[in-house]
C-alpha cells in the first residue's frame, strides 16, 4: 500500500514551497468557479444587447469591483506561483525555488495593488 | 505487502507537459486580457463593440484556442486534486466522469457562443 495524502498532516506547512502548493491548488480551484461564470457572461452576449447590459450592469457594483480586485489578485498569486513552478520543472529552478517565491511573489503584489488601484477608480458610486 | 502505482507509471506524462504548456499560454493570454478587458477598456463594455471584435476570425482562433487550454487547465488541476486525495476507484471514476460533463459542456457553451455570435447584429 502506497501511504496516502493527508490534508491534515501539519508537517507540511512549515516549509514555503509547502504554502506556495496548497495556496496555489486553493486559488486553482477558486478560479475554475470563475471560468464557468465567465463563460456564461460571454454567453449572455448571443441573447441581444438588453440582457448583455443588464448583466453587466449587475457586475459593475461595487461589490462585484471589489471581488474583481480579489481575482486579479488570485490570477496573479497563480499565475507568478504558475511561472515557479515551470521554472522549477524546466530550468532547475529547485535550487532557488525559495527566492523565486519571494521575487514573483513580490512583482505579483506590485501588479496586484497597482490593477487594484485602477479597477477601484473604475467604480461610479 | 504490494506496492502499487500503477496510476503514476501508466498515464499523466502527457497530462503533466500540457498542464505546462496551456500554463505558458495561459499567463500570456491571461494577463493581456486582463490588463486590456478589466484597466483599459475601464469595466465598459458595450455591447456592439464587443459582438464586432468576436466576429473576426483571428479573434475567434484565440478564443477557441483559449477556451480549450483554459478548461484543459482548469479541469486537469481539479483531477490532479482528486488524485491525491480520493484512492478509491469508483469514486475516482466518479469524478472523472463528473469532471469530463463539466468539461464538455462548458466547451459546448463556449463553442456554441462563438458561432452564434458570428449571425447576431
Amino acid at each position: 500500500m502506497y501511504k496516502r495524502t493527508r490534508i491534515f498532516d501539519l508537517n507540511y506547512y512549515k516549509f514555503v514551497g509547502s504554502w506556495a502548493w496548497i495556496l496555489h491548488r486553493l486559488s486553482g480551484l477558486a478560479l475554475i468557479f470563475y471560468l464557468t461564470l465567465h463563460i456564461w457572461v460571454i454567453n449572455t452576449l448571443t441573447m441581444g444587447p438588453e440582457k448583455f447590459e443588464r448583466v453587466i450592469q449587475f457586475l459593475s457594483s461595487p461589490l462585484f469591483k471589489f471581488l474583481e480586485v480579489g481575482l486579479w489578485g488570485v490570477i496573479l498569486y497563480h499565475a507568478f506561483n504558475g511561472v515557479r513552478v515551470v521554472i522549477v520543472d524546466f530550468f532547475k529552478g529547485s535550487l532557488v525555488h525559495k527566492k523565486l517565491f519571494v521575487v514573483l511573489i513580490a512583482i505579483a503584489f506590485v501588479l496586484w495593488a497597482l490593477g487594484s488601484y485602477l479597477l477601484i477608480s473604475h467604480i461610479q458610486w | 505487502m504490494k506496492k502499487t502505482f500503477r496510476e503514476s507509471s501508466k498515464a499523466g506524462a502527457i497530462a503533466w507537459l500540457l498542464q505546462r504548456v496551456t500554463a505558458v499560454l495561459l499567463f500570456i493570454g491571461l494577463i493581456y486580457h486582463f490588463v486590456y478587458y478589466h484597466f483599459i477598456s475601464k469595466g465598459v463594455y458595450p455591447w456592439k463593440e464587443v459582438v464586432a471584435r468576436m466576429q473576426s476570425p483571428w479573434f475567434n482562433l484565440l478564443q477557441f484556442v483559449f477556451l480549450a487550454a483554459a478548461l484543459f487547465h482548469g479541469l486537469n488541476g481539479v483531477w490532479m486534486v482528486t488524485e491525491d486525495y480520493i484512492h478509491g476507484k469508483i469514486w475516482r471514476m466518479i469524478i472523472f466522469c463528473l469532471i469530463l460533463f463539466v468539461g464538455l459542456a462548458l466547451f459546448f457553451v463556449g463553442i456554441l457562443t462563438i458561432f452564434k455570435i458570428q449571425s447576431v447584429k
